[in-house]
Parts: C-alpha cells; structure tokens; sequence
C-alpha cells in the first residue's frame, strides 16, 4: 500500500509540474490535465490515508510522518474545495506545490506504524490534531497566495485588478479560518493536557510555538482590520508567517523536544 | 505600530527566548552550555526563567489592561455603529451605477445570500450578521477571560503527589479516602498499561466511585480529579520473630536496617531488576528503568555480632538473623497518584469561556456585518473594509451576463 503514497507524491509533482507550465503558456488544456492529475493524486492519497488508518486502528495522525501526510491532504482538499467554489486557477497553482511539498517532506519522516501511545489515547487527539492540519494548511496556502500576489505584482499587473483583489481577500479569508482553527487546536491541546499531565499548560516548546504562530496571525489580524493594511504588505506578512508554522510544524520537534517529542 | 501590537511583540520575544533557551536548570549548566559570559547574561536577564520573571508578568497585564480599556471604550461606539448602519443604509447616495435591469439581478444575488431586505424610502436595504459587530468586542472579552478564569484554575487548584500500594486506602484531608485495589505495568495481552483500579469514597463513605485509571483517563469525584501519574516497584520482606512467632510483611522503598535488639538484622539497600552471570560465574546487577523487573535481586546487608555481609537474595530465600528470619518476596508494582482538587464552579467556567472563545471568533470572520442599499439606477455597500469578497461577488454577479 505504501506504493500508493509514493504515487500520489508523483502524481501530485506532475499536476503541479503541468500547471505551473499551462498558466504560464496561458494552456487551458495543460491547465486541465493539471487538474485531473490533482484530482487523481488526491484519491490515490485519501485511499492510503484511509488504508492506514484501518491498518493502525486508529486516526492515522499519530507522528510526524502522519501528521504530515495530513497536512497535505488538507492542502489539497482545500484547493479543491476552493478551486470547485470560485473556479479560479491560481487557487490550483498555490495549492497544488504546497500539497506536493508537505507530502514529499512526510516522504523523508519514519514510515513504520507504531501502536499508540498511552498519552496519545484521547477523544480530544482528533479534535487537537485534525484541526491543527487543518489550520496549517489554510496558513500555507495563504502564504502561498502571499508569494503569489507578490509575483504578480513584479510582473506588473500581469492579472486583473480584481484578481489581484481577490487573491489578497482570499489569503485573509484563509488566514481567519486558520487563526480560529488554530484556536481549536490550542484550547483542545490545554484540556487533553489536563487529562493526561493535570497540567493545562506547561510552556513546553510545541505549545509555545503554536502560541507564537497563533499571536503572529493575531497582528495580522489586526493589521488588516485595524489598519486596514492590504495588499502587498499583508501578503509579506502572509508569507513570512508560514515560515513560523513550518517551525512550529517541524522545526521545533527536531530542535526543540519535550512532551510532544513522540510527534518525531 | 500600536502599543498593543508592541505588547503582543514583546510577549512573542519572551515566548520564543523561553524555547529557546533551556529553562530553570542550575547555573552550571548555562555555563557549560552557552560559556560564561552567555550564560551571565542569560541569568542577569532572568532568561532562565522567562515565564515565571516579573518583567512576563507585567507584560501579560499591561496586554490584559490594553485591552481592557481598548474594548471598554470602543464598546459604545461598536454599540452605535450596529444601531446606525441600517438607518445609514436609508440616506446613503449609491457609489456604484446600475444599467437597466441589474438592480433585479443584485437583488436577486443578496437574497440567494440570506440577506434580510427591508424597504426604506422607496429603496431596498438588504442587511446581514448586524450581530457581528460585536465580534470583536466578544473575542477580547474571552481572551481576558481565558486568562482569569484560566489563572483562577490553576491558583485555586490543591494537588498532591502521592504513592499508595496496592491494597492501602489514602484519607483525605476532608476525610474523603481513595483505595488502590490493584496496580498493573502491563495489561492482559502485554501491552504497557500503567493502570491502578480505584475506588475513591466521600468523606461520609456514602456516595463512591470505581474507576481504572491510566494516562488521559483520570477518575473524577466531587471535584477531586485522580491521576494515574508515575509508578514504581518496591520489595518486600515477610519477617518472622522466631521467638514470639510474629510475622509482618513490610514494604521496601528505601534503604533501611530492620532490627529487633538495634544490633543484629538485615540491611536492605536496593532492589534490582536482573542480573547477569559472567563466563568466570560472577554476577553484575543491571540497574534498568523499563519498570520490567524479571529477574529481581535483592541488594541486602546481613549485619550479625558486629559483622556485615554482603548478600545477593533472591525472591523466595530466607536469611535467618539471630532470632528473626527474613523471607524476600516477589516485588510489588504500585502508582505514584497526582489529587487534584478542583472548584467546579471554575472548571465549568473554564470550558464555557473556551467555547465562547472559538464562537466569538467565528463571529468575527464568518458573520460580518454587512448592509446593502439598492435603488432602480445604484448601489452601495456599508461594511468594514475587509467586505472585498462581498463587492468582488456583486461586481463578478453584475458583469457576468453582460
Ligand atoms: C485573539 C487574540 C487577540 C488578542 C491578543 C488581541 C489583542 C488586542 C490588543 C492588545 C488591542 C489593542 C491595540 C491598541 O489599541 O493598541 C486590540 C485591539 C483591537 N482588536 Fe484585538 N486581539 C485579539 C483578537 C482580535 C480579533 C480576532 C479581532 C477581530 C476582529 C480583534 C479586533 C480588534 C480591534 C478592532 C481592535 C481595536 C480596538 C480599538 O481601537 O480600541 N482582535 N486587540
């Protein structure tokens, strides 16, 4: 089954391949395939996702190569679920590298199913950690439009003003459901610590971090609602957040253990 | 920037030296870590110490007064904001011009939109979310209140770390007791389960609770929470006075001399949990922290007329002592309990303004307050700034079937 995995990464490399070259030829039909292939890698990786999950008898988000994987599905989910809804391609083109490059990253994470550990037995796991892929996959995406926006902006206006519009509203858009996602993630984290450790918070470096991301996106917030900043400060912001997610996501389980440290 | 961006800065700065930087170790081991002048400065600045230094205190309350006197004296403008739209909506001019039928076609896309029309001088007003306008408000609101409610869990919390052995009943201060009928390290198919079964009684031993506790699965009565925290394994030694024919089991954590006339006895000085035998016969402890002890030894002193001797026993040996003889037993397993003792009130307070966190900010994103005035020739939209989706979608609704 895990030939499925790999599938999905090349499938998901071709689409993003297919669409970077059809938007830039102004290719509807490459544009198209890109689509389809996404669509295919996005199956190939719900069936591994699925069949892993049986396999372990458990949500299949239990370490880093897992959460991970997560992570891109959510991606590529939430390109999809954007891209059906607005009918926009540059939702693809954004989602498309991210899905590819989270799942390619789970690539080089330890594969093998450990049983669960006791800590990790939880009714709030799934909540904690199903919002957290979620989140970070809207602040991802949102970077992505962030880098996205700041090209188009190079180029000179290569889209229309209402484009350009929109890909900003929709990095905010994405940025607020992450925030409250993320809020999810950090109030379910306090109460299953209680659970576990009788502690709510113990300022451990993963809880910390989220922390940190989760104030970083509140001065965006802020920013844009107070400020009313737009445009391409907001989209620097967007895209320098990411790299504190990507911390939080993997940096500080590598550099930084404590008690999430079986999440390596 | 504002001052508060600059407070949530700072609190970013501090957050981040906290990770960093190892936290409440001895002095020594910044030394040795970071080299003396580092680690001077590391101390100097309390960055050993970040979340319990005075300076993260103020910070985090100079950001809780901030706030405060934000929301308090923006609240009656949000208040008038939310009463005026509708009634701004009314003398509005229209920014935007409409050609001959598009009014029909807007109209028809703000009530696809669950917008709420109303009529007003002979214009129609489409309103939505008037209620958002308080998202804000109601998310600092629970953020503040997620710091005091949480701060007051955590002050008004008693907790006590408590080992208890198998078979023995602990009483309370308050007289409620709680009895640790059984402990295992593994379950029945010898999967590592560090479970204790309980059974915890008020202090009037008329209500009770049984429950197996284990990590995430704590037992809860009466607002006490009891938590399945460490373990540990002890020996134990059946003693018989041969004179009397008394007998006593006793439980050996620590070290300790067991003596009847002060001189002559047995010297317990640790437990082991295996052992392995050289080629040339001799034995080596092995000093594991699995919690597995399959092959215990006992680390034992006879002490006899002024003499010790050293003695490797095992489960099962006697050594008789002057008048007393010393049975070693099988080790005994037994949980280190963490009891918690909570005000109920609090923690329901706690989880309620946790929800009202999560609701609040969806009002704030998902439910923006938005009015719309629609006349036979333009339109206007009155909405905070960030309404972009909402003029994108009518522009985009507008162009469409052109
Ligand atoms: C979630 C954590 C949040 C924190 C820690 C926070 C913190 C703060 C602080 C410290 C200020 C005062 C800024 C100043 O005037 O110098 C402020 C103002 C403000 N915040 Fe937040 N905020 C949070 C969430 C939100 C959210 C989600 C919104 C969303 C709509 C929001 C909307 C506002 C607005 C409109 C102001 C301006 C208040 C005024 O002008 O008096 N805040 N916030």
């Amino acid at each position: 089954m895990e030939i499925l995995f790999f599938a999905s990464i090349v499938v998901y490399f071709a689409a993003t391949m297919l669409q970077a070259v059809g938007v830039a030829l102004r290719k509807e039909k490459l544009c198209r395939a890109a689509r389809i292939a996404f669509a295919v890698g996005f199956a190939l990786h719900t069936i591994f996702t699925a069949w892993r999950g049986i396999a372990a008898g458990r949500l299949p988000l239990a370490n880093q190569f897992e959460f991970a994987s997560g992570f891109a599905w959510s991606a590529a989910i939430m390109g999809l679920v954007l891209y059906a809804r607005l009918k926009q391609e540059w939702v693809l083109t954004v989602s498309m590298p991210v899905a590819f490059l989270v799942l390619s990253y789970a690539a080089f994470q330890p594969m093998e199913i450990k049983e669960l550990m006791p800590a990790l037995r939880s009714t709030w796991f799934a909540l904690h950690i199903g919002s957290a892929t979620f989140s970070y996959a809207a602040f991802a995406i949102a970077g992505g439009l962030g880098a996205h926006y700041l090209i188009q902006l190079k180029k000179g206006h290569a889209e229309s003003e209402i484009r350009m519009k929109q890909t900003d509203y929709m990095a905010y858009r994405l940025i607020c459901l992450g925030f409250l996602l993320l809020t999810v993630v950090i109030l379910s984290g306090a109460i299953w610590a209680e659970q576990a450790w009788s502690r709510w918070w113990s300022w451990d470096p993963k809880e910390t971090w989220a922390l940190i991301t989760w104030i970083l996106y509140a001065i965006y917030l802020h920013q844009r609602m107070r400020m009313k900043w737009q445009g391409r400060r907001m989209a620097w912001f967007a895209v320098i957040a990411v790299f504190c997610v990507l911390f939080t996501f993997a940096g500080v389980n590598k550099l930084l253990p404590g008690l999430h440290s079986y999440a390596v | 920037m504002q001052f508060g961006m600059i407070l949530l800065v700072l609190v970013i700065a501090c957050s981040a030296a906290g990770s960093l930087i190892v936290q409440q170790r001895e002095p020594m081991e910044y030394v040795n870590r970071y080299g003396s002048q580092t680690a001077q400065l590391i101390l100097a600045l309390k960055l050993n110490d970040v979340f319990s230094a005075p300076y993260f205190f103020v910070l985090m309350a100079a950001l809780c007064l901030n706030l405060t006197l934000c929301s308090i004296l923006r609240l009656p403008r949000t208040m008038k904001a939310a009463q005026q739209l509708r009634t701004n909506a009314c003398g509005v001019q229209p920014t935007s011009a409409l050609e001959q039928g598009q009014a029909d076609r807007l109209c028809g896309l703000l009530k696809k939109r669950h917008f709420r029309c109303e009529e007003c001088d002979g214009r129609k007003i489409y309103t939505k979310n008037l209620f958002g306008f308080y998202g804000s408000f109601l998310t600092h609101l629970s953020f503040l209140l997620v710091l005091v409610v949480g701060a007051a869990a955590v002050v008004t919390a008693q907790v006590t770390d408590q080992t208890v052995m198998p078979g023995e009943t602990l009483v309370l201060d308050d007289g409620a007791s709680i009895t640790v009928e059984a402990f295992q390290i593994e379950d029945a198919t010898g999967k590592l389960d560090y479970a204790s079964q309980l059974v915890m009684k008020s202090a009037d031993g008329k209500r009770e609770a049984a429950k197996q506790i284990r990590v995430n699965e704590p037992l809860s009565f009466e607002g006490y929470k009891v938590y399945q925290q460490t373990y540990g394994t002890a020996g134990s030694v059946l003693i018989h006075n041969n004179l009397n024919g008394a007998s006593e089991v006793m439980t050996l954590i620590e070290a300790c001399f067991l003596t009847l006339d002060g001189k002559n006895g047995m010297f317990f000085q640790a437990l082991y949990p295996g052992y392995v035998t050289d080629a040339d016969g001799s034995v080596t402890l092995i000093t594991s922290t699995s919690g597995d002890y399959s092959d215990p030894v006992y680390d034992v002193l006879s002490v006899s007329a002024g003499m010790m001797t050293p003695v490797l026993a095992f489960p099962g040996e006697t050594l008789t002592i002057g008048d007393v003889s010393f049975t070693l037993q099988d080790p005994v397993s037994y949980p280190g309990l963490r009891i918690k003792h909570m005000n109920t009130a609090i923690l329901g307070a706690l989880y309620a303004v946790f929800l009202l966190m999560v609701a609040a900010l969806y009002l704030c994103f998902f439910t923006v307050p938005v009015a719309v005035a629609v006349t036979q020739d333009g339109y206007a939209v009155l909405a905070p700034k960030t309404q972009t989706g909402l003029l994108i979608d009518i522009q985009s609704c507008l162009e469409e079937e052109e």
